[in-house]
């Protein structure tokens, strides 16, 4: 591979990954909470389809990435009262709110056919021209738009959160053992319900970089085609903590760069072989063959504040 | 109390209970999510009692437009049942997306050798392969949970993305199998012998349903009358009390999780052998899916499995109708489906709860007047 190959295969890594991590900043809250958000497919489509369609209607990426937090909120807080209130399989609302999304954002996105042919304001490059042409890092880095930067730092501010504050701790107790936190005087559905609601806006937020970031328009028939899935993914092979699960989203986002290079240029090796790679990693970390990873103790599990 | 006894009575009456549990609940959740169906066509300014008509027109109205309700059906139904098992052994089998996959890829590299031998021979073997091949493409996730603990949503979630892939690839040139100079990924076309028998000339109708709708009659009947059945049922209501009975769990669960597995490769099958008759890239999209949410909607009755199965269909063949009359798009009926699903679990869920609430504290009353007496 020629050198600029290798760096433009590194600026597709983080440009791929990104919002990856993104979605996973709120799922790795939820599910350490024990509620296993699958809808965050859903809530990435959706996600993706207001940004582009917010930016297009008032040319503000703040105002777009305003309202996707409000629909992530909103989202959210509709899989929460499902699954911490009134009890649902998280698994099976998650892939429901996935096939309302699917069908739902077709729908919306069939009233805004303008958005089809104009690319809309995108998110701004933070640094100046001038730092693009530093070698290596200047692609692969300054040239990046603000969200993919967002992304690099939230992992380790997401891990601070988590391991250092009491709320966090409290999150992770709750998806332990909530009864026990429920008699140490915790408010369990509430901050599963925060936990919760978390995932959702950090879900819109990463659907939305993934058309505000780069491409700027928004397609039908699941654009996001599986990526949700990729998180929940890299969530158990990073074992729940944050910053070693932004690693394995660049590693998933490295496999998509390399998968997308190969079908354009054509490649000895089928490509499907990287496609498959994160969901195969992911069985090998759940059977134990790739270091032991375990999960929350109650994770996927509903609490029902009866059964103390 | 004595209401409570009344309404226990009511329950373990033979047949009305069931009714009661997994006919007249989810029917309640369905007509919500037609409901709420509907609120959504309204506020896309339709009537939605046009856009039903027109959706039930489509599904109903004429032997043909019912046919496609049938072949719609037959994925759902077979791919719901094997799903279905899952849920009455509780166990969450996902994977159903993926043993289509995996059946469809097994049949279709079966079907397109062309064999010297008659065509009943060919499909027999096309179909044999199908579910040997979903039945080991389902071993891994079936036997992580079952001997190992490993959470089986996630891992049979895992595999359909594996699945896809995997087919995406043998469909592709230079893959034996794929058709050669295609625009888009697909595998060759399976020869005549391993193509299923039309039932209704002028349409693609093809048995699947039949196959389906005996599948869940069997299934059922198995439930039912066999002590494997009774088995599955009592692992589902309650493991702890099938563990002390000496069931053996682990081997039960990985039975679960195969006939799912087996079930929804036969699913696959189908489509290819009787719908599409070759193997296309991304050609499930969805439906495999579907079968895991209509398997729910029917509370994982095999009985009810044909009804959600049929209902899901004739929303999904009737969508295109009211998209072309009325102008609501098609894919509201997906959104619709979901809807349902979700209301069937979130009401029914409580109501189950409360008739558990009901019955405990019936029986703390027996109690306080047994003592009190």
């Amino acid at each position: 591979m020629e050198a600029d190959q290798i760096i433009s295969w590194l600026q597709a890594t983080l440009r791929w990954g990104g919002p990856l991590i993104l979605v996973s900043i709120g799922e790795v809250f939820s599910e350490r909470s024990g509620v296993i958000n699958v809808g965050i497919e859903g809530i990435m489509l959706f996600g993706a389809l207001t940004g582009v369609a917010i930016s297009y209607f008032t040319g503000s990426v703040v105002w777009a990435v305003l309202v996707t937090i409000l629909l992530g909120i909103l989202l959210g807080s509709g899989f929460a009262y499902l699954t911490v209130s009134r009890r649902t399989n998280q698994v099976v609302t998650g892939l429901m709110v996935n096939l309302a999304a699917l069908g739902g954002t077709n729908l919306l996105f069939a009233l805004l056919p303008a958005t089809r042919s104009e690319r809309v304001t995108t998110f701004p490059v933070l640094f100046p021209e001038s730092f693009h042409s530093i070698p290596v890092i200047g692609p692969v880095l300054f040239k990046q738009p603000v969200n993919t930067w967002i992304a690099l730092i939230l992992p380790f501010i997401a891990a601070w959160v988590l391991y250092r504050t009491t709320w966090g701790l409290n999150v992770r107790a709750v998806g332990d053992n909530p009864q026990a936190a429920a008699t140490a005087g915790l408010r369990v559905v509430r901050l599963k319900y925060q936990a919760v609601i978390l995932s959702g806006i950090f879900a819109a937020l990463g659907g939305c970089a993934l058309t505000l970031g780069e491409v700027g328009y928004f397609a039908s028939g699941g654009m996001t085609a599986g990526r949700g899935f990729v998180v929940l993914a890299a969530v158990v092979v990073g074992g729940w903590d944050p910053v070693k699960i932004a690693l394995a989203c660049l590693v998933f986002g490295a496999a998509d760069a390399a998968q997308l290079r190969m079908q354009t240029v054509g490649s000895d090796i089928p490509y499907q072989i990287f496609q498959m790679l994160p969901y195969l990693i992911t069985v090998a970390a759940l059977a134990g063959l790739v270091g032991r990873t375990k999960p929350p103790k109650t994770w996927g599990a509903p609490y029902d504040p009866a059964d103390i | 109390m004595t209401n409570t006894k009344k309404l226990k009575e009511f329950i373990n009456f033979p047949g009305l209970g069931d009714l009661a549990l997994s006919g007249a609940r989810p029917l309640f959740g369905v007509l919500l999510g037609l409901l709420a169906g509907a609120g959504l066509i309204a506020l896309s300014g339709v009537n939605p009692l046009d856009a039903y008509k027109a959706l039930l027109q489509g599904a109903l109205g004429s032997p043909q437009s019912f046919s496609n309700v049938l072949v719609r059906a037959s994925p759902l139904l077979l791919g719901g049942v094997g799903a279905a098992i899952g849920i009455k052994t509780g166990v969450w089998n996902i994977g159903t997306e993926g043993y289509m996959y995996a059946g469809a890829i097994a049949a279709g590299a079966v079907g397109l050798i062309p064999l010297p031998v008659p065509p009943i021979i060919h499909i027999l073997l096309a179909f044999l392969a199908a579910m040997l091949f979903s039945g080991i493409w389902g071993l891994l996730a079936a036997y992580l949970r079952a001997y190992r603990g490993v959470n089986e949503v996630v891992t049979t979630i895992m595999m359909n993305y594996v699945a896809i892939y995997f087919v995406s690839w043998m469909v592709q040139e230079p893959q034996p199998m794929a058709e050669p100079g295609s625009f888009f990924p697909m595998s060759k076309m399976i020869a005549p012998t391993a193509k299923l028998p039309i039932l209704m000339s002028g349409t693609s109708l093809h048995p699947g349903f039949i196959i389906g709708i005996a599948a869940c009659i069997l299934f059922f009947l198995v439930l039912r009358f066999t002590p494997f059945g009774f088995r599955t049922r009592m692992l589902g209501a309650n493991p702890e009390a099938a563990r002390y009975a000496g069931v053996n769990v682990k081997r039960q669960i990985l039975f679960a999780l195969l006939i799912g597995a087996v079930m929804g490769g036969v699913a696959g099958a189908f489509e290819i052998m009787g719908l599409k008759m070759r193997v296309y890239m991304d050609f499930v999209a969805g439906v495999g899916y579907e079968a895991v949410a209509v398997a729910l909607l029917a509370g994982g009755n095999p009985l009810g499995v044909i009804a959600s199965a049929l209902f899901f269909s004739a929303l999904k063949a009737g969508g295109a109708t009211m998209s072309i009359q009325t102008g609501v798009g098609a894919p509201m009926t997906v959104v619709i489906e979901a809807l349902c699903v979700i209301f069937v679990i979130a009401v029914g869920y409580g109501e189950r709860k409360r008739l558990e609430r009901l019955e405990k504290k019936g029986k703390e009353d027996e109690e306080v007047v047994q003592n009190g007496g």
